[in-house]
């Protein structure tokens, strides 16, 4: 039975109490009252760092958080199942017909879940704690929701590409690192290229071995060829908590130790200049708050003048009764339903937060 | 050739598995035997319920989503798939001295698939699927348990998944899919947190409401590309080629909450509508919780009502029933 590490918050309940009291002020005063309720930390970001990866990121958080991502591409053989044999055979009448035919509509729908491979690695904690099994699924669920990258990774029917997405939180985990690992993620993903294929159809791969011929991953908006179809960029996942009747974005870590709840929200851009931004995926964290210890009141404790309860049952009572006087108690129960949609509308609308993060991270890359 | 003649060998490099002859040679005929829908898009499959029924725990349930009689097939590939969990609680217990000082309840949730729970053959030491479902059910339940009634303690549930919903139909191969990774984990995540949350109220933890698990999905209906998306309340993942997205929810119906979501797959903006979804599914494993719950009550009641009538009457201490 292993106590939760990451959330020990050293707050005395009544600090707690005041920290929650401000925030759920309106407007919230956070933290670092510098701050609204939509502003994220600042960062520091830089890409290419590797220089043996396809793609690689760095981003460094203010509080010291710092998170370092390198994504490499190996060129592996395709597993035939017997299925797919099956359709190679029937395909084999009209095979002129399907040359004939853009390689994109071929290429759809060939992708498998387990050509991307990721893994998280945190200090502090073995590959199997719940934390970094945790963060990599709900990381990998996200980049796989739309399909559309394992179908970039298909070369020809017997050669895909495999990526392997390595995370590596360089330092001890501050704050909750999702957001953090997500946006380095991003950001590597975006610069990530592949070399340009030179072989066709089902030859064995060739490549080019210039790289500065090799495509991008995720072709960019400006370069793309004409007719080629708009790829969604890579997802950033979101960190939202609530407090009260409050929503506050990229909560720290004592500010997530006073959350009534708290929700991962991934978010693609829009696709092409249609305004239908996406969500790919939802969780629910559990807020740490919920190990916070109780606050003992002063009308309870003899110190301070108070009377100890005789009983326990007396005790409970009297505990039950303190819901609204300040003295602090860890949140019960969890998201109003309402608060929900209201968050995911936040992120999702128009000028929203998820395009603002996207948008500030690809500025990273072109700037 | 510096072969073994003595043994019959294996044939030196791999072989396919045997295909059933007419399913290659109609390239339609697989098709033509995929199972469909016959509930209506807002229609639950039934579940079974059960608590108390470990002795030794402190509280305990059964969750089954038994086998719908289906007509006779003339198919080896089964068309349905079923889901059977056990959930049992031991605690509330102290911690061992050795643990450091808690406040609260610590609460641990083990989810563990029992090796031939799935198509592929689960091993004993606990993959990361079953750790990351136990992470989704634990944040499920810490929402609803009063944890500061309890320092100094902790609380095991674990969680045996005896037999798993499937990922998909077994006639879709295992392309991508036979990994355990899919849609299936949704229903039985909801699964998880209706049957951990009728063994903890047996086990008689405070609690601040039940909490209950629901699943809804949105599904491609038709081919193609242009096929319509329609939501479906607890989908089962063999009736469905093209699932688009699906949520799970954990609700606590008494105060209109949610503990636990988990949402994926290709949302669009449908994400109100699903979770509006889950929660009606969760609403109807909730209404045979109750029942179920209620029932126990009412027949542990009995039981110690004629306890109490045996002793006044004198009985011999024969066979006594250990309670906990």
């Amino acid at each position: 039975m292993a106590p939760i590490t990451t959330a020990a918050v050293n707050l005395s309940p009544a600090e707690l109490s005041f920290l929650r009291s401000s925030l759920s002020q309106t407007p919230p005063i956070r933290l670092d009252h510098t701050k609204g309720p939509r502003d994220f930390r600042s960062m520091r970001a830089e890409y290419d760092v590797i220089t043996s990866a396809n793609g690689s990121a760095r981003i460094a958080l203010e509080d010291g958080t710092e998170a370092l991502v390198g994504v490499k591409a190996e060129v592996e053989q395709t597993r035939q199942s017997i299925f797919g044999q099956q359709n190679l055979h029937t395909e084999g009448a009209d095979e002129r017909m399907l040359l004939e035919q853009d390689d994109k509509v071929e290429e759809e729908g060939k992708g498998q879940n387990s050509w991307v491979e990721m893994s998280v690695e945190i200090p502090g904690f073995r590959d199997d704690d719940a934390l970094p099994v945790f963060l990599a699924s709900m990381l990998t669920e996200s980049l796989l929701a739309s399909g559309e990258l394992k179908d970039r990774l298909y070369i020809n029917r017997r050669f895909h590409w495999k990526l392997y997405i390595d995370i590596l939180l360089l330092s001890p985990p501050l704050s909750y690192p999702l957001a953090l690992l997500s946006m380095t993620t991003h950001l590597a993903l975006l610069t990530t290229r592949l070399p340009a294929l030179i072989s066709e159809k089902d030859e064995d791969p060739q490549f080019n071995d210039d790289w500065d011929a090799a495509v991008p991953l995720y072709p960019k908006d400006t370069e793309k060829p004409t007719g080629a179809k708009v790829m969604d960029k890579p997802p950033v996942i979101i960190l939202a908590m609530a407090v009260g009747p409050n929503v506050i974005f990229d909560p720290s870590k004592e500010e997530l130790a006073v959350a009534d709840s708290v929700l991962a929200i991934a978010y693609t851009g829009s696709k092409g200049s249609t305004t239908g931004a996406r969500l790919v995926s939802i969780r629910t964290i559990d807020p740490p708050s919920h190990l916070t210890p109780p606050g003992v009141p002063n009308s309870m404790n003899s110190a301070t003048g108070g009377t100890v309860p005789t009983s326990s049952a007396d005790a409970l009572t009297q505990r039950e009764m303190l819901a609204n006087s300040g003295v602090w108690t860890p949140p019960r129960g969890g998201m109003k339903r309402g608060l929900v949609s209201q968050v995911t509308k936040m992120v999702v609308e128009a000028g929203g937060v998820g395009e603002e993060v996207i948008n500030a991270l690809q500025a990273i890359e072109i700037g | 050739m510096n072969t073994d003649r003595r043994r019959t060998n294996a044939p030196s490099a791999g072989t396919a598995a045997l295909v059933f002859a007419r399913t290659v040679k109609e390239p339609g005929y697989l098709q033509s035997l995929r199972p469909s829908r016959t509930r209506e898009p807002d229609e639950l499959r039934r579940i079974f319920l059960q608590t108390n029924l470990i002795p030794s725990a402190t509280g305990s349930a059964y969750y089954e989503i038994p086998l719908p009689r289906s007509p006779t097939t003339s198919t080896l590939i089964p068309s349905t798939s079923t889901l059977k969990i056990l959930a049992s609680v031991q605690g509330p217990k102290p911690l061992p001295r050795s643990a450091p000082f808690s406040p609260t309840l610590l609460l641990t949730t083990t989810v563990k698939f029992a090796p031939f729970a799935t198509r592929h053959r689960r091993g004993y030491i606990r993959d990361s699927v079953e750790r990351d479902l136990g992470v989704h059910v634990e944040s499920a339940l810490r929402g609803v348990i009063i944890g500061e009634r309890w320092p100094k303690s902790g609380v095991d549930v674990v969680l045996t998944i005896l037999e798993a919903d499937e990922d998909g139909w077994w006639g879709d191969g295992n392309a991508g899919k036979g990994d355990g990774s899919g849609w299936g984990l949704l229903n039985v995540l909801a699964g998880c947190i209706t049957v951990a949350s009728a063994a903890i109220a047996d086990a008689g933890i405070d609690c601040v409401d039940l909490v209950a698990g629901g699943v809804a999905a949105m599904v491609k209906k038709g081919e193609g590309k242009e096929g319509e998306v329609v939501k479906v309340l607890d989908p089962s993942p063999t009736d469905h080629k093209d699932i688009v997205a699906a949520c799970a929810v954990g609700y606590l119906a008494g105060r209109d909450e949610i503990t636990e979501m988990w949402m994926k797959g290709n949302v669009g903006a449908a994400s109100d509508e699903l979770v509006e979804g889950a929660i009606y599914a969760s609403l109807g494993n909730l209404g045979v919780m109750k029942e179920v719950l209620l029932e126990t009550l009412k027949s542990k009641i009995r039981a110690a009502g004629q306890e109490d009538v045996d002793q006044t009457k004198g009985s011999p201490p024969g066979d006594v029933e250990m309670t906990g």
